[in-house]
């Protein structure tokens, strides 16, 4: 009997040191944000943008990575393409989030956000 | 006795894991990642020695999301690319070897992240695509390198269907060269990342952070030919 749980105790261990071996759990969900960005950056059009705009939002409002966070960066790209699409103010909002969030993106992001409103 | 073939089981399982015979941990081979612990990386816009000048555009962005999964704060390439470009600082080769504080001054970035294409390749004969990307983190407060590794892949697109004699082998070589013209480069310049990095210390937002310095580095220079 002791015998027989010592080895279940082994086997329990074993698996469990294989599953966080091959960690494949990431910090942050990012659907199809690489491949949609890479094509639009390849041929900017407007149906690309149109699905570049869904990547983020997926990116930005459903995380289920481990931080359960948005990525660096993301708010701050949103917004940009927000702006540049005319939604100035919901642009500059996002990227104010961006600020929030990752506060030692402050100086950059305001960089950016004083050279749109020249 | 099977006691014995027990431990021993779990003894080749937990070596399996590691990466083999490497007995240099990440504190010993980076320690200046660990000194400095920067939080927040600039990539910078890659170094082309190839004679495909797309490679550069390309691969630029493909290092954003590697190095957010390693727990640092990227700033967006994207955007970057725009203020390289408005400040004449889309040529990387100024930089390398360059003060670097400018980055640290102006973006608020700890260091700064060079890749340097050295080959990127198509073969449509042989079904293979080879890169071979140098990277290298600089400090833009000390100018020291604090991580640096190269990274040789190939990808193997390679189509093989068995029989059909002479004319299955003519249709295996023209199926191999549709493959390979259609896969895109960039997937070996990502499988490269990948390989590459997955040496790098982590950084403050990783869930690995502050708990990887035993961890085995890899080797200087990774090769692999990896099935696509």
């Amino acid at each position: 009997m002791m015998r027989k749980s010592i080895y279940m105790g082994v086997l329990t261990l074993s698996v469990l040191f294989l599953a966080s071996c091959s960690s494949s759990q990431h910090l942050y969900s990012w659907y199809n944000y690489e491949d949609i960005v890479y094509q639009y950056s390849k041929n900017p059009n407007e149906k690309l943008q149109t699905k570049v705009l869904e990547q983020y939002k997926m990116v930005t409002e459903h995380q289920r990575g481990l931080r359960a966070t948005v990525p660096p960066g993301l708010y701050a790209e949103y917004g940009f393409l927000l702006y540049k699409t005319g939604k100035k103010d919901e642009g500059l909002k996002m990227m104010k989030e961006e600020i929030t969030l990752y506060p030692e993106s402050e100086m950059y992001i305001s960089r950016i956000i004083k050279q749109l409103e020249k | 006795m099977k006691n014995l073939t027990l431990l021993s089981v779990v003894a080749i399982m937990l070596a399996s894991c590691g990466s083999s015979s490497s007995l240099v941990t990440l504190d010993q081979k980076y320690p200046l990642m660990y000194q400095e612990q920067p939080i927040s990386i600039v990539i910078m816009p890659p170094i082309n020695q190839t004679n495909h000048a797309e490679a550069k555009d390309y691969f630029y962005t493909s290092l954003y999301t590697p190095l957010c999964e390693k727990g640092y704060y990227v700033y967006s390439p994207y955007l970057t690319m725009e203020l390289f470009q408005q400040e004449s600082a889309y040529d990387a080769e100024l930089f390398v070897e360059a003060d670097l504080s400018k980055f640290h001054n102006v973006l608020g970035a700890d260091a700064a992240m060079f890749t340097i294409i050295k080959d990127w390749r198509r073969s449509n004969v042989g079904g293979v695509i080879s890169v071979d990307i140098q990277y290298l983190l600089r400090s833009t407060k000390t100018g020291q390198t604090l991580y640096s590794r190269e990274g040789k892949i190939k990808l193997d697109t390679s189509i093989n269907v068995s029989g059909g004699g002479i004319y299955g082998l003519l249709a295996n070589a023209v199926a191999t060269a549709v493959n390979t013209a259609a896969t895109d480069m960039i997937v070996a310049g990502r499988k490269c990342n990948a390989y590459v990095l997955a040496d790098m210390p982590t950084g403050k937002y990783s869930n690995l952070y502050g708990k990887d310095m035993k961890n085995p580095a890899g080797k200087e220079i990774i090769s692999a030919t990896i099935k696509h």
